[in-house]
Order: structure tokens, then sequence, then C-alpha cells
């Protein structure tokens, strides 16, 4: 077995920079405020390392950006890391707060050889603009090891990572801080001098703890890593370091994690029709929005599009401080039916949603009706309104006929007739109907031409009320 | 004087209006054959605006674009209904042999969406038929409808008020519309591209109701009409 560890030396400080484009100098800070944990290439640049005091470390740059240090946080992220390299590796376990293994013996001759898989790895690394040391190990914890310590090579030279294991010295190796002392004071210094140490006196002097991990490192003592399985949805946050004041200044980390998306739907082979976005603010709830489009879809730019539609309808409450985008509801691919081979005639099913999806994104699901007429005879219980729902859309019309002469509007409520008709054309058609619900009607309705020309359908009801209650438009 | 002005007759650039040109501008047939005639044989524009100008409804407005609408849910397109100022009646629709499945209903809240969506409506290739009630529209606006409708292939009818008759308009067609004495529809043609405007017809649309010509009472007398409204 061949184990590859990527370290994240700081995930936090790549994951914020990623989200918006900032020059300052970055630090992350224990949860006390107290001491530095994490600094960025431009921090380390102007002398702050981590461990110094926080105070110290503004005295050395005033305009220090600091971050505050969340564990939960930092576990989601390495959790995103591992989504996207599960694509590349099969067995994938996390090692939290800044590591992943991935098990590589077996993708040797999927990539054609070592190299190429530790270049695929270090190029998805690059894209995603994160920093991160690699390294390679017989065992599990001699490629964490090497990997923390940033001395990872490209070989699988069992002897040849055991010599670099050996050069490491002994605070790397991660011994409780007692071990370590005692180890120091018996003059032992690197990692190799350890490994020549009979076992059974190391496990008696020191503790069989210790001998277990130095068995773990070289290979001697089994060390299973049981794998991850990427949970069945997707979730992406962006950091900001300044408060986004203006929607536009959230295009640029949404069009990265709709590009991801994208990506990972094309991966998964799926489509989604549903994108959960949560905005959260410094002083006040969080504002949740919800997009929905009405075909399965995958593309990131049509997503961009219907979001930057959605924002522009839902103005920014207050500045934010980060997002999420999350999709829960994934749908199976469908291929295409009826587009012809050489792609000339338009794909109407496709311009259908992306025009039902635009509108609604603007206007409000509830904005856009489909009507269908209904078994019952009241006139206004007659008809329903729907959401539009494309799956429906090329089905028969029911067969209605066999009734009196109805007319083109409906009036929403009937309208009281203010002067009498000019002429009457048919009538009367009693409807009386309803008394099982409640909502009974009692009507007598005729046809009349009004003075100003109008065709109307008029009713009396039981009451001896006259109304208007249509138009023959 | 006169050699000059067959010169200038004979140039191709000098539009003579006694010999209207047949437009090769594409249509779509009323389904009236009097209005057709009247529009030079060819009917509602298609990637332009047309103006439907009445006072209210309820004339026999959306019978004259009855056809059409069976016409292009036959074809399988969408029909928008963009705020009407009443619902349409399905079970009505559906008896007109109007594939109801066809029909979206949009209800906008301002006129900037009004715009957009009326745009976006006429971009699209699914549609084949807008209805929209716009309420006021400033000339500017029209203008922008025109562009959009031009880059669709879409036949657009605005039905508005009569009184915004005298309203300049880029539409291609505009029709004022009067109710007639017999149920019947007058149609004054105010404007038509590449002709004189000016033509009137009426179209007979008793038979929205139902009622035959021959017999206008089919009315059941009875002891009711002695009170009430009547």
């Amino acid at each position: 077995m061949l184990w590859l560890y990527l370290h994240f030396p700081h995930l936090l400080l790549d994951h914020v920079r990623r989200s918006q484009q900032t020059q300052g100098a970055l630090a992350v800070v224990d949860l006390a405020g107290q001491a530095i944990l994490q600094v960025c290439p431009e921090a380390d640049h102007l002398g702050i390392r981590p461990g110094m005091r926080l105070k110290t470390a503004l005295g050395l740059a005033p305009d220090l950006v600091i971050l505050h240090l969340d564990s939960q946080q930092e576990t989601n992220l390495l959790e995103e890391q591992a989504r996207w390299l599960y694509r590349y590796a099969a067995h994938i376990t996390l090692s939290p707060p800044h590591g992943l293994w991935a098990e590589v013996s077996s993708l040797q001759r999927l990539y054609g050889g070592l190299p190429a898989v530790w270049q695929t790895v270090e190029q998805a690394l690059a894209e995603r603009q994160l920093t991160a040391w690699l390294a390679l190990g017989h065992t599990p914890l001699a490629a964490q090891l090497l990997a923390q310590a940033g001395k990872g090579e490209c070989t699988a030279d069992k002897g040849h990572i055991l010599t670099a294991l050996g050069k490491l010295p002994l605070v790397a190796a991660g011994f409780d801080e007692k071990s370590c002392t005692r180890l120091h004071r018996l003059g032992l210094n690197t990692l190799a001098e350890v490994f020549n140490l009979p076992a059974r006196e190391l496990a008696r002097r020191l503790s069989p703890e210790l001998l277990a991990r130095i068995q773990k490192a070289q290979g001697t003592r089994p060390d299973p890593k049981s794998p991850w399985h990427p949970p069945h949805r997707f979730r992406q946050r962006a950091d900001f370091i300044q408060e986004v004041e203006h929607a536009q200044g959230l295009l640029f980390a949404l069009q990265r994690i709709l590009t991801e998306l994208e990506e990972d739907l094309c991966w998964r082979q799926q489509d989604t029709d549903t994108l959960h976005l949560l905005l959260q603010h410094r002083h006040e709830e969080a504002t949740r929005l919800t997009l929905r489009t009405t075909g399965p879809e995958h593309r990131a730019e049509s997503f961009l599009k219907l979001l930057r539609l959605k924002l522009d309808q839902h103005p920014l409450r207050a500045p934010v401080i980060s997002l999420s985008l999350s999709v829960k509801r994934f749908l199976g691919r469908e291929a295409p039916v009826g587009q012809d081979l050489l792609g000339d005639g338009q794909d109407l099913n496709e311009a259908w949603h992306t025009l039902a999806s635009r509108l609604q994104a603007r206007l409000g699901t509830e904005a856009l009706q489909q009507l269908a007429p209904r078994a019952d005879h009241r006139p206004e219980f007659a008809w329903t309104a729907s959401a539009i729902k494309p799956a429906s859309r090329h089905s028969e019309t029911p067969e209605v006929s066999g009734l009196p002469a109805r007319p083109l509007w409906l009036l929403s409520t009937p309208h009281p007739l203010a002067e009498p008709p000019a002429r009457w054309f048919s009538g009367p058609e009693r409807i009386s109907a309803g008394w099982w619900d409640g909502q009974r009607v009692h009507r007598d309705y005729y046809i009349a031409q009004l003075s100003s020309g109008q065709l109307a359908w008029v009713f009396r009801d039981i009451r001896d009320g006259w109304y208007i209650h249509g138009w023959f438009g | 004087m006169s050699k000059s002005l067959n010169h200038l007759l004979q140039d191709a650039r000098i539009w003579q209006g006694h010999k209207p040109q047949k437009h090769a501008s594409p249509a779509e047939h009323t389904g009236y054959q009097v209005l057709d005639n009247q529009l030079g044989g060819l009917g509602w524009p298609k990637g332009a605006l047309s103006e439907c100008l009445l006072d209210s409804c309820g004339i026999g407005e959306l019978h004259l674009v009855l056809p059409l609408m069976q016409k292009v849910a036959r074809q399988g397109k969408t029909i928008f209904w963009l705020n009407p100022p009443h619902t349409p009646y399905a079970p009505a629709l559906a008896r007109a042999g109007v594939n109801t499945d066809q029909l979206v209903l949009v209800q906008t809240h301002d006129s900037a969406d009004f715009l957009w969506t009326l745009e976006n409506c006429l971009r699209s290739p699914v549609t084949g038929l807008v209805m929209a009630w716009p309420g006021k529209l400033a000339t500017r606006d029209i203008r922008r409808l025109q562009l959009a409708s031009e880059a669709g292939n879409n036949v657009c009818i605005l039905f508005r008020e009569r009184r915004q008759a005298e309203q300049h308009s880029p539409a291609a067609l505009r029709l004022e519309l009067i109710p007639g004495e017999h149920q019947d529809l007058k149609i004054i043609i105010l404007k038509r591209r590449g002709s004189w405007p000016g033509q009137r017809c009426t179209l007979a649309l008793g038979h929205r109701a139902g009622i035959q010509a021959s017999d206008p009472t089919g009315v059941i007398q009875g002891p009711w009409s002695q009170d009430g409204a009547t």
C-alpha cells in the first residue's frame, strides 16, 4: 500500500482569499484571541510567525486582518477538499483538522505511474488556489509526518521513505511532550536514532503508545484507515474578510462555487432544480434565498443568470459576511429528446425551461399560472389555476362540450349590474349546485348586451340581485 | 417638367402611394377573410407589434384573436397572457379548441417588470403569441417592445384604450375596435405598415354567445322580467 498525504498548512486562509481578492496580510488566531495559529505568505514576509502573540503581530503589521478559528468550519472545509479529491482517488480518509489521506497504489495503473498521480493532484490544487504539502509514504503515518514537515517526495521506494523519515527531528514526529523530553535527555535528536532502539526496551522505558506510533510509521504494525464516503449533497461556503455591501460583490464568489457545482454535477451525471443560498450578516438574521429552475439544470452559467435576477429582486438587507450555497435535491440526467443530430433545430423544451425559470426568478413562482377546466357546474369553480409544470405541457385537452355558451372572460367577483341591458339574447340557464360544500350557488344566467355594446353574461341570484359574471370577449 | 417627373418615377427609391407594395414581411392570417382583405391579404404581422384600441372588453376582442390562438396552440407554441383585465375562462377556451396547456398567465406588479417580461417572452422561440394589457405606456417603451418583437418572430398584440389612438406609436398595425349594433365588431385600421390606413370593415361576431342572427329573442320571458333591473 502506498499513501498520499495532503497537508493544508493554512486552509482557512486559502479559503478566505479565493472568495475575495485582497492584498493585505492575513492571520488566524485561536479562540481566545491570544496567539497566532496560521499566517499567509504576506504575513510571513512581514515577520509574523505561528505561535507569536497577537499583540506582537499587530505591532509588526498594524493592518493585519485577523480571522478567528472555527473548528467546525475547518472540518467542513476539509470535507469540501475531500469531495473533489474523491474524483481522483477512491479510498480517502480525513485527518482533521489539516490533512487528507488518499490511497494511491491502486491508482498507478490508471494514471500511468506515480508521477502522473502526483501531477494530477498538484494541478487540481493549483486550479483551486490551494496550498498543500504532499508526501508519499508506505504507511499512512509516514506520509503524514513527511507532509507535515514539508519533506515529501514522489517516490515509492520504501528505503528512501524511511531514510527521509529518519532525518526528521523528534519534534516533528508528533510524540507527546513528556516522551519527547525524555528522548532528548537520552541524547536522541532524530527519528532514525529512535528507530534503532530495541522495541522491547522502548516500550518498557518510555511507553507502549510511543512504540505503537513508531511501529505504525515504520510499517511493522497495522494502521487501518476506514474510507470516507462523500455525503450525497453539495455545500460550499465563501467567507468575506471585507463585508460585501452590493450583490455584485457576491457574484465573484458565487461564480466559483457554481463552477464547482457544475463540475460536481457533471461528475455525478446528475442535475438539480433547487439551490439554497444562505447569506450571513453580522448583526442581523441570515437571509435565505431559494432558487428554483423549472427544469433540471447543471450549467453554472444559467444558474448564475438566475441568481443575478434573484439578487436584483432581493436587495441585500445588510452587509454580507459569508454566503453558503447548498444543493440537496439531485435529479437524474435525461437524454435530450427530439434534437436532431446536427443541432440545427432549437430545443424548444430547453428554451421553455430557460424562459420559465427566468420569469419565475424575477416575478416569483406564483406570478406564472396555467389554466385548466375543471368538472364543476358552478362557473367560478369550473376552472383552476396552477403553477406551471413542464411535464403536463403536451397533454390532451379534455373534452368540454354540451354546455351552453360560456364567456371568454370571467370576472374574479361578480359585478353588480348598474343599468338594465339594452337587449336580451338567451336564458335563463339555471345553475344550482354546491349544496354539498357550503359554497351554494343558485342562479339564473342570461346573455345580454349592455348599452355600451358589450356582450355580458349576467345572472340573477336567489336574492333577486343582478350581477355581471363575464364578458363575451 | 414631365420628363423629369417620369425620370423620378423610375427611381426605385421613390415610394408611390397609389400602388401598395406587396410586403414580403411574414404574417399570420387573422382567420377572418374580410379583415385579411383589408390588411392586404396578410393578417397579423409577425415580428412586429400590433395594437388593438378599445374602450371596454366584451365586444369580441378575444374572438378577433381566437383563430390565431387556435392555430398557435395546435403548433404547440405557448400563448402568453400578460396582465389580462379579467380571468380567461378555461372552459370556454377549451371549448373553442384552444389547448389550455399552452396558455400561460403572467401577472406583473410594475411597468418595469411588465416590459421586461414582455421582452423576454417575445425573444423566446417557444412563444407563438403574446397578448398584453399594458395600461399606460410611453412611446419610448413601445419602441423598445417593437425592437424586442423584431428579435423574435412572434405575433404580439397589445390591448390599449381607445383614447391612446392619438398617441404616436411605432406599432406596425393599429386597429380601433368599436362595438356594433348587432353584436358585431367594427374595425378601423389606423395604421398599417407599407400602405394607407383608414380601411374599415365589420365582423359579425354574434356566434360568440351562441346567438343566431335570425333569432334575436331566445329569452324565455317570465314573471321575473317585471322586477329587478329589467
